[in-house]
């Protein structure tokens, strides 16, 4: 069928720093399989990449990791997923902690219909992480500066932040994901509207971030998964096809159909 | 190495692509222009009549309703010392004595005038109608005026007044016991000398009403303050009530069945005829609760029925109409459900919610039908209730239902009364929609 314990083993590496580990995860919208018994070891303090051609899942899968399906009515996810060997779909477990722990930059920008600085303070403000007035100041300009945008909006910090241009609104929401401290950052398409500066800035962004918390990053760009991620996988079709070093996918990859998306022939 | 097909330039080109002006219309351009022609006229078209038509309503409505807001009265001014009231309270007919004052002081003013006039006590009487009465409950009310010159302004009766707006004329006329032809010889020079006049019919806003003989004093007053205290209920009721229903069966309920068939029942219920929430109320709220007939406070738990339908649907659409992008962006920060609905999704919905609340309470403000039932039509009030508990449970009519009964009664008086009835309530109406679209410009600060 999947090979799926083939899979199970090249794709699930040593537990010590494991930070996120799937197994034979399943996601169906409604009748549609959208994810197919993917099995995966996501490490920590590493930037993990998620290519594959369009509507093949990656964001399908990424939401699983922070429970985002969970809002999804026709959306049934079946499998384990283990946070810290903790698992997420416990009935124990609350989607709301769990989604402060794992951060999340959306496909498309979705800033609140508020300031800019509301945008990035209202993470801060629920979770109470900031005690005074000061310190929440503190936290939205390093978070504005974190997302290379803070320069741009500065003097603007009370102007709504669906008033930024596409790219900016992209940017705020990376300043909104970081600004709450989470552990796991999953972003997806970050850099989808940015100009090449801005891209250069979040991936400094991505590579700082990496010291301490575990990214995944679903991009388009093949570029750009080269340069910022350690791991990539590969996604077609709802399988997770191949997954591993990222040199060792863009230069040696086993599958023949991962060799033909990164070499341009697919997608 | 390429198996893939080659969708390089060249290969896929149109082949002879005829030329085409930018300055030419096609056929299919001049068509479809033709077409947006045609919808914008018919578009135009359509607002001109709902606008005529909207003129003709306003128009007839304040030509009929505006002669409510003005009396005719006569104003004398007279004194009575304390002398003279002893006088008349020793008599056998105590009020004919106060009446005789007035036609003095009356005769006294028109001959100051320089106009003589025989001014008749019955004719007086027919003008005037009981005027020794009113006199005379104004000194046992007013002891100290005893000795002071008073300035009497006098309602003239419904006959007269007709006779001032063109209601009744002299040509056809006929003699009755309520008015004679050579009585509006004498009103017209009572007229003549500035003594009777039309004059700002306060009466009319803040009194309450009649009976069914005596138009010239009835007022909307009461019923308005009736109205008043219905829509509190309402407002209080069906707004929580509503929006906290609509936020929950479209955020939080689970997509069953079983919401499936209530949420398929709300809109049934806003298509229910009113009347039946009315012997609803009736049956449950007076019969069974036992609340007291004819109050605000049923009327209000009537309306509150009757408007929760609306206020749930048009709440529903509104929060409906929220992207979801937004809930997911305070899920993804970590805000709880609840956090995500009361920080992002409300504020943006709130707008819609005020509009579907304010169609909601016009709705009930205007409703007659359900008031039939537990007794708010028909009822001649007791005047206003004694303090604001006593709002919501004495005895009151509503706007529309007095409106209903004065336009139900016989004498020609209440005629104009039930069309001032409307403007004053389309005026609560304008007030009511005027509030809201001050608060909607409030939340309306979405960016
Ligand atoms: N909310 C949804 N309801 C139903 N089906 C969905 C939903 N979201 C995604 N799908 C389906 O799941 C499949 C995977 O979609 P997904 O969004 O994960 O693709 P993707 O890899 O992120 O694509 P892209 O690169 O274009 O963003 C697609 O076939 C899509 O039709
Ligand atoms: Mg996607």
């Amino acid at each position: 069928m999947y090979d799926a314990p083939h899979m199970t083993e090249s794709h699930v590496t040593a537990a010590a720093d494991v930070k996120i580990a799937a197994r034979n995860v399943q996601v169906y919208y409604g009748d549609n399989h959208a994810i197919k018994d993917v099995n995966v070891d996501i490490q920590d303090k590493t930037v993990t990449a998620f290519i594959g051609p369009s509507g093949c899942g990656k964001s399908t899968f990424l939401r699983c990791l922070n429970r985002m399906n969970d809002t999804i009515d026709v959306a049934r996810i079946e499998g384990d997923i283990r946070i810290d060997g903790q698992d997420i779909y416990d009935k124990a477990v609350d989607p709301v902690q769990l989604r402060a722990k794992v951060g999340m930059v959306f496909q498309k920008p979705n800033p609140f219909p508020k300031s800019i600085y509301d945008n990035v303070a209202y993470g801060p403000r629920i979770h109470g992480l900031a005690r005074n007035k000061a310190e929440l100041d503190e936290i939205v300009e390093r978070s504005l500066r974190r997302g290379a945008i803070w320069d741009e909006v500065k003097d603007r910090l009370n102007a709504p932040g669906t008033g930024l241009s596409g790219g900016q609104q992209q940017r705020l929401c990376i300043a909104r994901a970081v600004a709450t401290e989470p552990e796991i950052l999953l972003m997806d398409e970050p850099c989808s509207a940015l100009d090449p500066i801005a891209t250069g800035q979040i991936e400094e962004l991505i590579d700082e971030l990496r010291r301490n918390y575990a990214l995944v990053i679903v991009t388009h760009s093949m570029q750009q998964a080269a340069r910022v991620s350690q791991k990539t996988a590969y996604f077609h079709l709802g399988n997770l096809v191949e997954y591993g070093d990222t040199t060792k996918i863009f230069t040696n990859p086993e599958d023949t159909r991962t060799e033909n998306y990164i070499t341009g022939r697919i997608g | 190495m390429t198996d893939a097909p080659n969708f390089g330039p060249g290969t896929d080109a149109v082949p002879n692509r005829p030329k085409t002006s930018l300055i030419a219309e096609d056929a299919r351009t001049k068509g479809r222009n033709a077409a947006e022609k045609r919808f914008r006229f018919y578009g135009m078209a359509a607002i001109a009549v709902g606008l005529f038509f909207l003129v003709v309503l306003a128009v007839s409505i304040v030509r009929s309703g505006i002669p409510a807001f003005t009396q005719t009265v006569v104003n004398v001014e007279f004194t009575m010392t304390e002398a003279d009231i002893e006088t008349a309270e020793g008599m056998l007919f105590k009020t004919k004595m106060y009446a005789q004052f007035l036609n003095t002081a009356l005769t006294d003013q028109m001959n100051a005038k320089g106009l003589e006039v025989d001014v008749d006590e019955k004719a007086i009487q027919r003008i005037l109608g009981k005027t020794g009465g009113i006199i005379r409950e104004f000194y046992k009310g007013n002891p100290d005026q005893m000795g002071e010159p008073v300035a009497f302004e006098l309602s003239a009766s419904s006959r007269v007044d007709g006779y001032f707006k063109g209601r009744v004329t002299r040509e056809g006329f006929v003699d009755s016991r309520f008015l004679k032809l050579s009585d509006l010889d004498l009103v017209d020079s009572l007229a003549q000398a500035g003594v009777i006049q039309q004059a700002f019919n306060w009466n009319f806003i803040t009194g309450a009403d009649t009976g069914v003989d005596n138009p010239g004093g009835a007022g909307i007053g009461a019923s308005l303050v009736g109205s008043f205290f219905m829509m509190l209920v309402v407002l209080v009721l069906s707004l929580p009530i509503g929006v906290a229903a609509s936020i929950y069966l479209e955020e939080f309920a689970p997509k069953n069945r079983f919401t499936d068939i209530i949420e398929v029942n709300i809109s049934n219920l806003a298509a229910v005829p009113s009347i039946v929430f009315g012997i609803l109320g009736l049956a449950v709220f007076i019969q069974f609760v036992h609340l007291p007939q004819s109050a605000p406070l049923v009327g209000g738990l009537v309306l509150t029925l009757m408007t929760l339908p609306t206020i749930i649907i048009s709440t529903r659409a509104s929060l409906k109409a929220v992207p979801p992008s937004i809930r997911d962006a305070a899920l993804g920060v970590g805000a709880s459900k609840m956090q995500a609905v009361f920080h992002h999704v409300l504020p943006l919905a709130a707008p819609g919610i005020l509009t579907g609340t304010i169609i909601g309470l016009a709705q009930a403000l205007g409703e007659t039908a359900p008031l039939l039932l537990i007794g708010m039509v028909g009822f001649v009030a007791r005047g206003y209730p004694q303090g604001f508990i006593e709002g919501f449970t004495d005895p009151n009519s509503a706007m529309p239902a007095q409106i209903y009964t004065w336009a139900a009664r016989a004498d020609v008086g209440f005629y104009e009364k039930a069309w001032g009835g409307i403007i004053v309530l389309l005026l609560f109406l304008l007030t009511m929609n005027i509030i809201a679209i001050i608060l909607r410009r409030r939340f309306e600060r979405r960016w």
